[in-house]
Parts: structure tokens; sequence; C-alpha cells
């Protein structure tokens, strides 16, 4: 596989990494102490196109393939400190954009498509439950027939842009027998509907400037033309924007992991211990050496899922190894970087305990690590 | 039709009933309901329906009216070629 750039790509890769760079790590520290959103942050990288990325130009996206969808996520997290909002834009696209593009009706796309691309609304997708989190599809919240539409009742917990949220895609049990199989349905659900609430902000260990929060659905009614992929087509829509989201919100995270490791050389190069820079000892450089061979093979699993988005529903497999490998690289790099840091990499002015709390959601949210090798282990055939 | 349902029978006893005496399936065997089936294995069922067919299954045709024996699955490629 040649994953050389194009000029095109390089040009994509540079800009958004500069545009990352000079806008959005403004008072960073300040902005993670107080758990702040920055709504007009979103906005500028809707105008970067970053808010819908692989999105066709006909519905207002920026309509670039996935493998260079995944470069521009990537600059981003390369360029852009605050884990938060990258994590936010990323959930926005992967799991509330792409599913509408993927399997709205016309009319859906036409209506939400464009105010999710160009940053006037903000996109949600709603799974969790109090009670079923790994265990996705055992859900309490119903969806009932009424009229020309359905009754939504039930709570969701653990929602990234939950409290902002302005378009929310909640996953339904409509037919509790036949649960995953033909059994969820997916609605949108519109900010300002009858019935539904957000009254809950949670706070959290990272990721701290992307907000999280519970949506509760009381009685509210939506018409059928809101169900998303047709009734009962919830587990493989679900299952299509876990891959996506589990290859491009990784991307993001190799380019976190890149910048991390530049922090990490240039700290070595200049901090002096024993009259000579500390990456002179090997202790420092061989966890260095280790941490760039990671990044390498995390970047390479990544886009080999990228470049198969497209072209084949078994990217599944794909999508869980990428995840798996970069979490778990993201979180050692973090841990790697702080220990190199020493004293000062515990100190939060230098931004690095940040980059540790940011880093060990990774294991958990888009499907835990424990469930990627349970899918990877029924991919390999057990 | 029975070619489609050999290679889909082919398909299920390879991957989920290792081991398994090919005449215990039968062309009604209940799949998703008697626990062959559960959420990850229908998904890389359809997988192979799509990629071995060259077809495209929709969201909501992945559910149980179409894939809970060999018979609604060949039916299911079949409608689809």
């Amino acid at each position: 596989m040649d994953f050389t750039f194009t000029s095109e790509q390089r040009q994509l890769r540079d800009d958004v990494s500069r545009f990352a760079r000079e806008v959005l790590n403004e008072g960073l520290v300040e902005r993670d102490r107080t758990q702040s959103f920055r709504r007009d942050l979103w906005v500028e990288c809707a105008k970067m196109g970053l808010c819908g990325l692989p999105v066709p130009e006909e519905y207002g996206g920026t309509g670039l393939d996935p493998l260079t969808s995944a470069i521009a996520l990537e600059a981003l997290g390369h360029g852009c400190r605050d884990g938060g909002l990258t994590f936010s834009i990323c959930a926005h696209l992967l799991s509330c954009v792409v599913p509408i593009w993927k399997h709205g009706s016309e009319e859906q796309k036409r209506k939400y498509l464009p105010g999710l691309c160009d940053g006037t609304l903000i996109g949600v997708h709603a799974m969790t439950e109090p009670g079923s989190g790994s265990d996705a599809f055992n859900l309490s919240t119903r969806a009932v027939p009424d009229g020309d539409g359905f009754r939504i009742n039930g709570t969701k917990t653990f929602i990234s842009n939950g409290p902002v949220a302005d378009v929310v895609i909640v996953f339904t049990m409509t037919d509790k027998a036949k649960g995953f199989h033909g059994g969820t349905t997916p609605f949108i659900v519109e900010k300002g509907t009858p019935g539904f609430h957000t009254p809950k902000a949670l706070e959290k260990m990272g990721l701290r400037t992307s907000p999280l929060g519970e949506l509760v659905f009381e009685d509210v009614w939506v018409p059928a033309s809101a169900a998303v992929g047709g009734v009962g087509g919830g587990a493989a829509m679900f299952t299509q924007a876990m891959d996506w989201e589990r290859t491009l919100l990784f991307a993001a995270h190799v380019g976190t992991i890149e910048r991390l490791l530049e922090t990490a050389v240039e700290y070595a190069r200049t901090r002096q211990q024993f009259s000579q820079p500390i990456g002179k000892f090997q202790a420092v450089s061989h966890k260095i050496a280790d941490l760039k061979v990671q990044l390498e093979a995390a970047r390479l699993l990544t886009y080999r899922a990228a470049s198969r988005l497209e072209t084949s529903r078994s990217v599944s497999l794909d999508a869980a190894m990428a995840k798996l490998f970069v979490s778990e690289t993201l979180v050692k790099t973090a841990l790697d970087v702080l220990q190199i840091h020493g004293g000062y990499g515990y100190m939060t002015d230098f931004e690095v305990e940040r980059a540790v709390r940011d880093a060990l959601g990774s294991t958990l949210y888009s499907g835990t690590n424990e469930m990627q090798r349970n899918i990877i282990a029924r991919w390999s055939g057990l | 039709m029975e070619d489609t349902q050999r290679i889909v029978k082919d398909f299920i006893l390879a991957q989920f009933l290792p081991g398994e005496d090919p005449a215990a399936l039968e062309p009604t065997t209940p799949l998703v309901t008697s626990a062959i089936l559960d959420s990850l294995a229908t998904m890389r069922l359809v997988s192979f329906l799509e990629e071995r067919f060259g077809i495209q299954v929709e969201a909501h045709e992945a559910s149980v009216d179409n894939l809970n024996t060999l018979d609604l699955i060949t039916a299911l490629v079949r409608s689809k070629r």
C-alpha cells in the first residue's frame, strides 16, 4: 500500500495544522480548568471545512475521500492542543453527520447537512444509557408508534456534545423481540422539541472542553420521517458509524501522538542534567525511539482502515485494530512524555499532564478496547 | 439459488459452527433466534454477503426477518442480484 501524499493532501495537512496552531490553542489551561466549550472556535473549524470533511459539496460538505479526511483530522490533532475541541468536532462529524449522509433520506440530508457542515448546528449521537454501555443494544429507551410517528421515552448518558446539542440521533428500541436484529431504530430529534431536555452536564477527568451530558426524552413525539435508515435499521447504522469513528477520530489521535513526541524530543534536546542534554541518555532516547516506531505503526493502521471505509463493510476489523492500537499508543505516549519531562511534566502549565488526562478516555470511548479485542478475535475465527 | 445457499452455509459452518455436523444446519434452522448469530456474527455475515455476492444490504434489512434461516438469507441475496 502506498500512502504517499498528493500535493493537495500535503497542502491540506499544512493548512489545517497551521490553522489549528494559530487559532485554537489560546487560553487552554483556563478553558480546561473551567470546562469551557468555545462555540466561536467551533465555527472557525467549520469555516476550515472540518465539520463536513467527507460530505459531498452538494450538501454543504468539503467532499473529501475518507483517507484525505483522515489526513485533515490528523493535522487537526497535531496542531490543536485542545483535545476536547478536537474530540467534539470528531464526535459531531463521525457519529452524527456521516450517518445522516450515509443513511438519511434525501429530505433529511437537505434539511440538516448544510447547517451541520457550516457550524450552525452541532450534531450528537445518543446511544449509551445508564444501564447499557458495552452491551450497547440492551436499550431501555423506547419508541412506540403514535399516530403518524413515534413517541420516545428514555434517558441517555455520557453523550458527547449533549449539553450543546442542536440535532440528536437517538437510538431507540422499537421491537424488543427483535432487539439487535431489526428492533432498534435511530430517530432525529431537534433541540426545542417538547419533552427533550439536556438537564445535566457531567464533569470529567479529561477532554474537559468537550461538553458531555445526559439527554432525557419524556414523551417526545417525532414523525415517522425522523427515522434514519428505516425502522429497524439501527444496528447496521451504528456499526458503520463506529467504523468511521474508530478510524477517523483515531486519525486525529495519531496527530496528537506526533505532537507529543515532538514535544518530548524538543525537551530532551534542551533539558540538561549531569552536564548534557537528557536525550543523550539511552534511558530517554530509547523511550523516544520506541514511541516513534509506535507512531508510524499507528499511522499505517489508521490510513489502511481509512482507505477501506468506502470500499468494504469488512472495514470493521481494520477499524477495531486501528482504534485499539492508536488508543493504547496514545496513552503510552502521553505517560512516557510526562516521564521524560519529570516533575515539570506534572505541572499544569507545561500542558503535559492535561495530555495524559485527555488520552486516558481513548481506551473507553468508541467501544472499550476489550470490545475491540472481541471484534478482532471474532473476525479471526474465534 | 442452491449454490448461493451452499456458499452461505459453508461460511456459517466455518465461521460460527466449527466442528458442527453440516447436516444439522438445515435450510430452516433458526440462526438468530437460536443465538447462532449474535450481533458481531450478524455483521460479519452481512459483510460476507455484500462482498461475496456484490450486493448492498440496507440498514433496515439486516434483521431477523431476512437473516434467521438459510432460506431467508438466500431469498435476500436472490432479491438483490
